[in-house]
């Protein structure tokens, strides 16, 4: 059974040869003569641009990002139900109208708290804490490893 | 078409998700002071959870429900019931917790601690490997976020910590998921048992997958070498998460581990019961050699806890009725133990997670006798020393490790126990035998004081009358499949 993957087994022993032998043989071969241009990062020609820019992005677009999955994941539960609506009848209307109201509390809860305001809402600890040192140094975290 | 749905083996965890969703509603509606109404209903949601659980005691249907999703068996009733009570002092020392610390506190603590315990009531009784899966997820993600509830630096730290690790050993367990599907075509864990049994020739893709659940539940337990997260987690986390978490997770995920290998994976089991002995023989000996070394009470107990996910590993190399029950009994005892003493290290001083070092148990007992009696009597049992719970359960699994012949096994357990008795002997030094350096007061708050109450009555009744819950145990030892 094991032994059907056996092809695939050897295409990766393989590729992995190939591109560790072209490495090796490139460095064994070639002569080595670095100058500051030949080391830059290649970047289609253009000069290298480091990104993000110094500026970091807002922990905001997280909280965006896990709405879009919630609604997207009811989206996509509303689909099958919708194929199958008139066989499952009233018992199918039922589950998925629960499903909706939980996924609405999810919704109302993000509300209140100001998960939709973009500038507005009040600081959590972590970030109060954050601004308030700010410009003293940081303090030591007091988890020891290990 | 309406399909047969029985419900009633699902009651305990409709309930406590709808006091969660009560919870989340009210949280997000309600304005001024409202942990009272908080506790309220999170109590009301354990108490009709715990009610509709042992309802379940006397359940005459099907073995499994729902499609084979859920098991209907004693061992999910046990199992739930401990993870309720669990979540019962839990609640209590979480709303001490916000009491003390206004600034910190946040009234999701309520609604989380109820869906944590939700998954871990459903992966008691979870019968398919997607449902374990879905409740291991359950209780993971909202244990990591109640771990960084606080919002403070070391917090945060530690549910980060806690979410990568537990995200990693999740792969774990899901890539044993699908490894089982190849190898049997279900991941039903009765029809998996029947596929394997009679099998012979090729086992290659079932051991693998045995050995990758063992991965993915052997983090959950904090069994060594699957350790790593526990002391930072436990020292990071707040106390009355840390106190829920300790007991809680590792009596849910020991009932799936217990379900998982002895019922569906139970025609392989000469060959994963010299895996879960090495598992126990390494996470006994880390455990209690590594809790020597430590100077922070929080870390100190969870390098405990590490041994003692060893203990109860080596009562699962017996894969029988002996080893399930003696394993139950431990998991139930060390339950109380650990949730008691994470309960008095809460209160020690009115500072709460601020002083957890050592220095802060000095003459405890010339401050608050009460406290430094019942952390004792929590210590005492965690060493294995009659006549506590501790004592009994440590007996109930090395009996059952040399029944199935790991006489080596039990004999180690033996010695790390001894080794590890210093660790405990030396905290009761401290709290008896020393004057106290400098004035602190301990928290007078009193509800803490009734969850160590109730911690210290079990192991105390457990410890003098075990008899009482033998029969229990006993029973639910018994899988029905």
């Amino acid at each position: 059974m094991l032994s059907e993957y056996l092809p695939i087994a050897i295409l990766a022993a393989l590729a992995l040869l190939f591109a560790v032998g072209s490495l090796v043989a490139s460095g064994l071969l070639r002569p080595h003569r670095p100058t500051p241009v030949k080391l830059s990062a290649y970047e289609c020609g253009n000069d290298p641009v480091r990104l993000p820019r110094g500026e970091r992005f807002s922990i905001r677009f997280y909280v965006v990002a896990m709405l879009f999955i919630i609604f997207d994941i009811e989206t996509i539960f509303l689909f099958p139900w919708a194929v199958a609506a008139r066989e499952l009848a009233l018992f199918g209307l039922i589950e998925i109208a629960v499903f909706i109201a939980l996924v609405f509390v999810a919704y109302v809860y993000v509300w209140k708290k100001g998960g939709l305001d973009w500038a507005g809402g009040s600081l959590t600890p972590i970030e109060a804490e954050a601004a308030s040192e700010a410009p003293g140094p940081r303090e030591e975290v007091g988890i020891r490893a290990g | 078409m309406t399909p047969d749905l029985d419900l009633v083996p699902f009651v305990p965890e409709l309930v406590l998700v709808a006091a969660a969703i009560v919870g989340l509603l009210y949280e997000a509606l309600a304005r001024g002071p409202r942990y009272p109404v908080h506790l309220a209903v999170a109590l009301a949601g354990i108490v009709v959870a715990s009610g509709a659980t042992l309802a379940l005691w006397r359940y005459g249907g099907d073995p499994t429900v729902l499609a084979g999703a859920i098991a209907t068996d004693r061992l999910a009733v046990l199992a739930r019931l401990t993870v309720l009570g669990a979540a019962f002092c839990g609640l209590l020392l979480g709303t001490h917790a916000i009491e003390r610390d206004p600034a910190a506190a946040r009234g999701e603590f309520f609604p989380l601690l109820l869906f944590a315990t939700t998954g871990m009531t459903l992966i008691v009784a979870a019968a398919d490997l997607i449902v374990v899966f879905l409740a291991l997820e359950v209780l993971s993600l909202s244990l990591y976020v109640l771990t960084g509830l606080p919002g403070r630096r070391a917090a945060s730290e530690a549910s980060l910590k806690y979410f990568l690790l537990g995200a990693f050993s999740s792969a774990f367990f899901l890539y044993g998921v699908a490894m089982v599907y190849g190898a049997t075509g279900t991941t039903r864990i009765p029809e998996i048992a029947n596929a394997l049994v009679g099998r012979t020739g090729e086992q290659g893709l079932a051991l693998l997958a045995a050995a990758l659940l063992l991965i993915g539940l052997g983090f959950k337990v904090s069994a060594a070498p699957f350790h790593m997260w526990t002391p930072d987690v436990y020292q990071g986390a707040p106390t009355s998460v840390t106190a829920f978490m300790s007991a809680a997770t590792k009596v849910a995920a020991f009932a799936a581990l217990i379900r998982v290998f002895d019922v569906g994976l139970q025609a392989l089991r000469w060959d994963w019961t010299p895996l879960v002995a090495a598992l126990a023989a390494v996470s006994v000996v880390l455990g209690s050699v590594l809790a020597i070394a430590q100077a922070d009470v929080k870390r100190m107990l969870a390098y405990s806890s590490v041994a003692h996910a060893g203990f109860i590993l080596t009562g699962l190399t017996a894969s029988n009725a002996d080893g399930i029950g003696a394993s139950l009994f431990y998991l139930i005892a060390y339950s109380a133990m650990t949730i008691g003493s994470f309960a008095v290290v809460g209160v020690t001083t009115t500072r709460g997670e601020d002083r957890t070092d050592l220095d802060a148990y000095r003459g405890l007992y010339r401050r608050d006798p009460h406290l430094a009696a019942a952390m004792a009597l929590f210590l005492v049992s965690l060493a294995g020393v009659p006549p506590t719970a501790g004592f009994i359960a440590k007996v109930g699994v090395f009996g059952a490790a040399i029944g199935a012949g790991y006489v080596w096994l039990a004999l180690l357990g033996v010695l790390a126990s001894v080794a590890a008795a210093y660790v405990y002997l030396r905290v009761i030094v401290l709290m008896f035998m020393v004057e106290p350096e400098e004035a602190l007061v301990s928290d007078p708050a009193p509800l803490p004081r009734i969850a160590i109450a109730i911690g210290a009555a079990i192991v105390l009744v457990l410890g003098l009358f075990p008899g009482l819950v033998t029969d229990l145990v006993r029973s639910a030892a018994v899988l029905r499949w």
